[in-house]
């Protein structure tokens, strides 16, 4: 009788973090095609003209969502330093800014001088809309991992909840720092 | 922590910087080209900043937990 080896068939552990990095990264690669998609139809339906919007706003969100890159990147180095404390208020931070971010968007479309029937607004609140999703489903997955983090889960040596969390929320912000010069600032 | 959490300052300072010169050049500048052209760099400086050193996208190939 063969005797199997309780490995046989198993990846190496340390394999495993190199798929889930690999997958998130091929998952950023398919949401890029959306959303380059949507900037796309955007200079196709618009060219570089735009409605006015508000200026100020515009600048403070991408400033809020910037910031919270930051406290993110903060909250997975301490994670991965075995510093508890600081990676709990580095995701509490995160999506505090969050909140607020969202929270600016719902105020800009409430406020918008241009509908939805028009070329610009389609692509103004159909832009913002789905990234705004992406953003709020970023604050619930950081909850997520809060929570987690709270019941005493992840150490300097597994930490990937926290890691790739931290990574989608920083492809959020990529993607604003496209989408916020093609509604906000050309023309 | 404190050598990456310093590159991560300065990272987000450069950020910060390069945001606040894209709003005074959209706003400064009339020729559209001209502005077209200097977003597009913009935005492409920041989205690698952000890709390179809060994304670690060097990392993608790394077996294990990295610091």
């Amino acid at each position: 009788m063969a005797v199997v080896s309780p490995s046989a068939g198993a990846h190496p552990v340390h394999n495993h973090l190199q798929f889930n990095r690999v997958g998130l990264w091929l998952f950023f690669f398919s949401e890029s095609i959306l959303f380059g998609l949507l900037l796309s139809a955007r200079f196709f339906l618009e060219g570089i003209e735009r409605e006015h919007v508000d200026q100020h706003l515009g600048l403070a969100i991408t400033i809020v969502l910037l910031l919270s890159s930051v406290t993110a990147f903060t909250a997975e180095t301490a994670i991965e330093h075995d510093n508890r404390r600081v990676a709990n208020w580095g995701l509490i931070a995160t999506i505090v800014l969050g909140i607020i971010f969202a929270a600016g968007v719902g105020f800009e479309w409430k406020t918008a001088e241009f509908t939805r029937h028009e070329a610009f607004g389609t692509v103004f609140f159909t832009m913002t809309g789905i990234h705004a999703s992406h953003v709020i489903s970023g604050i619930g997955i950081l909850i997520l991992v809060w929570v987690q983090l709270l019941r005493g889960r992840f150490s300097g040596k597994d930490h990937w909840p926290v890691a790739g969390a931290v990574m989608y929320w920083h492809f959020v912000d990529v993607v604003w720092v496209f989408f916020y010069p093609a509604l906000y600032l050309v023309k | 922590m404190q050598k990456p959490m310093q590159t991560g300052l300065i990272v987000a300072v450069i950020l910060a910087v390069l945001t606040i010169v894209e709003y005074i050049f959209a706003v400064e500048v009339s020729e559209d080209t001209v502005r077209f052209l200097g977003l597009t760099i913009a935005a492409l400086g920041k989205a690698a900043l952000i890709v390179y050193y809060f994304m670690h996208i060097y990392r993608i190939w790394r077996a294990e937990e990295a610091h």
